[in-house]
């Protein structure tokens, strides 16, 4: 019963997607071709590492709004470290420490001292923003990016995948595994659910929204360092792009599957993408799209929520 | 309620006496410091356009103030000011008088104000994923009129000559907007409606048991919201004699401030509009003073973050304590 509803959900999905390829392709035929596929799987691997971070705190029905701001810091870390001459894998684990440690400020400051979550991202998300400018004092750093390797991230190939495209799926696995397979996830699931009778239920509920806000820092800055090295240069307003997107794909996903999951997400991140991407291709200007999409978002929530395709299912069993 | 603050023992009183209007105390403390730092910060023009910009900003975050207190909270509320500025923007410049434009962005307002209304009061869908998209639709929309730029107007008609005026000293919308803080301060202090959104956010299934329609609340509060926002967006286009569609962005993060900030004051955690018009001046004056001190948007926006952040955990300290 519960795999056939899944399964109509997943049919629902694709003849979404289908149906919007369809639109885009019939106005522009190179929305298909191999190249920009390609270029909307990058698109997708950076609205996705954010996304799948958030999906684990929404999870444990938490908010985290300071990880665009965390994500700019994160991104100027890694120019600093790259521009003062560090090897490039320390310069992303230099960008990544400071995602954990924000992440880990956010999840204390909530689970152990229980501050409100929205107040306390907000504050450190704006922290987060004033000490990325100290770096260079808000200008763009993009020395020594050709040398160090950090373009590879984005230029190499595997397995026949675009690095990034990659990093997204190796994440995506990852984060599978952690939510849906383990006693981690399982006990994530609980917490958001009812979070006394998790506690009772023997959980360590404080430890997993701490890890849940530590895992969204985290991948946040990974989202970032693709974007980093797709552009070639760091920048003190790159987070700024992924807090919309990143609660779109949460929400849409969850809307399309009925609740927050790591597939949920990516099938979310999916839909923005192309449709981004559909709209990047026919040149029609950010602001047109943006409103698109946000439209999209607050029409999937609506048309979603469990009371309304309740309504739905109820007039079917009438007819 | 006087039965049992008097059980409290002196101490306890006095810190909470302390908690309560530290930040008043810090206020002054910081102007004092900015006036001996920099005398022209006590200029009567300076504060003259100081006070302008906390009347339209205090407009813009009164709507949010109740909001935030009613346990809900929406983020489009500087987008919609924007969608606002940029609508009567438009208007002028296609040659419409002031009166039509200024009712635009007042119409443009109201119907985000309903739009939200109705999706999270009358759905009942999540206010912050809601807003932010409604917020990012605004501010899309916003941009789309001056297609991604701004639009410079060449006269602010009579809405520039009502922020022209006087009564004495003080800039007429300062007192206006004063005046307004003040019923606002009565309606939620000292009248039913208030205590109800005070009730709704302490526990919202017992306000309904309760027989309050708090649905028909909620709608109320979210259109009043985008009014006042939208009224914000109109004066600021005769302020700044243009349509910025990205003004939103710098209220953002002042406006979730100063309303978390000021609830912290005064009311331990609890938003209201004195806290809100006390913060909001606040952050004014310290936009003001560090600017001509020469410090640098960054180290304001981490005075501003620490600020919220020790507020807020001062808060939970004070109130764990006092209930064991």
């Amino acid at each position: 019963m519960i795999s056939n509803r899944l399964f109509i959900r997943l049919l629902a999905f694709a003849a979404l997607v289908a149906v919007i390829a369809a639109i885009f392709w019939s106005q522009n035929p190179a929305f298909l071709s191999g190249g920009n596929i390609r270029a909307l799987m990058r698109h997708m691997s950076v609205q996705g590492l954010a996304a799948l971070g958030l999906t684990f705190v929404i999870v444990v029905r938490h908010f985290d709004l300071s990880f665009p701001g965390v994500a700019s810091m994160g991104a100027m870390t890694l120019g600093w470290l790259i521009a003062s001459g560090a090897p490039f894998p320390a310069a992303i684990a230099g960008a990544l420490a400071v995602g954990l440690v924000f992440g880990l400020v956010n999840g204390i400051a909530v689970a152990r001292f229980g501050l409100p979550d929205i107040v306390t991202t907000i504050a450190t998300g704006g922290l987060a923003v004033g000490f990325s400018y100290f770096y260079s004092n808000g200008t763009s750093i993009s020395q020594n990016f050709f040398m160090s390797g950090i373009l590879d991230l984005n230029d190499k190939r595997i397995i026949g995948l675009d690095m990034p495209f990659a990093i997204l799926m190796a994440a995506a696995g990852v984060a599978a595994v952690v939510l849906h397979a383990s006693r981690v996830g399982a006990g994530m699931y609980a917490t958001g659910q009812n979070r006394v009778s998790a506690r009772f239920a023997g959980i360590a509920t404080r430890r997993l929204i701490v890890l849940a806000f530590a895992l969204c820092g985290t991948m946040a800055c990974l989202a970032i360092t693709l974007l980093v090295a797709s552009s070639g240069a760091a920048n003190v307003t790159a987070g700024g792009q992924l807090l919309m997107p990143a609660f779109a794909a949460v929400y849409l996903g969850a809307a399309l599957f009925g609740r927050p999951s790591v597939g949920a997400t990516l099938a979310g991140t999916l839909m923005m993408s192309t449709m981004l991407n559909g709209f990047t291709l026919l040149a029609i200007p950010y602001y047109y799209s943006d409103a698109i999409v946000s439209t999209v978002l607050i029409a999937a929530i609506a048309i979603f929520d469990p009371r309304l395709s309740g309504l739905l299912n109820f007039r079917k069993a009438a007819a | 309620m006087s039965a049992l603050t008097a059980d409290i023992p002196q101490r306890r009183r006095g810190a909470d006496f302390l908690m309560r209007y530290a930040f008043f105390i810090l206020v002054a403390v910081v102007f004092v410091a900015f006036a001996i730092l920099r005398p022209t910060f006590v200029t009567p023009g300076n504060i003259h356009g100081m006070l302008m910009s906390a009347s339209i900003a205090g407009l813009m975050f009164l709507g949010l103030t109740w909001l935030i207190a009613a346990g809900e909270i929406d983020v489009s509320f500087m987008s919609v000011a924007a969608l606002a500025n940029m609508v009567t923007a438009a208007l002028v410049q296609d040659g419409q008088g002031w009166a039509l434009a200024s009712l635009g962005g007042l119409g443009a307002g109201v119907a985000f104000g309903l739009v939200n209304a109705s999706l999270v009061a009358g759905l009942r869908l999540p206010a912050l994923v809601i807003t932010i998209a409604t917020g990012a639709l605004a501010a899309s929309i916003a941009a789309a009129i001056g297609l991604g730029t701004s639009i410079a107007l060449n006269n602010t008609g009579f809405v520039g000559q009502v922020l022209g005026l006087r009564v004495g000293v003080l800039p007429l919308i300062a007192v206006i907007v004063a005046g307004l803080y003040a019923v606002s301060w009565f309606v939620q202090e000292r009248l039913t409606f208030g205590h109800y959104i005070y009730a709704m956010e302490q526990n919202r299934a017992a306000v309904v048991e309760a027989g309050v329609p708090v649905n028909r609340m909620l709608f109320m509060l979210f259109v009043l919201s985008g009014v006042v926002s939208s009224l914000a967006g109109v004066l600021l286009a005769a302020n700044l004699s243009s349509g910025q569609p990205y003004l939103g962005t710098s209220y953002f993060l002042d406006g979730l401030t100063a309303v978390l900030l000021g609830g912290m004051a005064l009311k331990l955690g609890k938003p209201n509009v004195l806290g809100t018009l006390a913060a909001t001046i606040f952050l004014i004056g310290l936009l003001n003073g560090a600017a001509l001190l020469g410090w640098t948007d960054s180290q304001r926006q981490i005075v501003r973050g620490s600020l919220l952040l020790v507020g807020v955990g001062l808060v939970v300290f004070a109130r764990s304590r006092r209930k064991t």
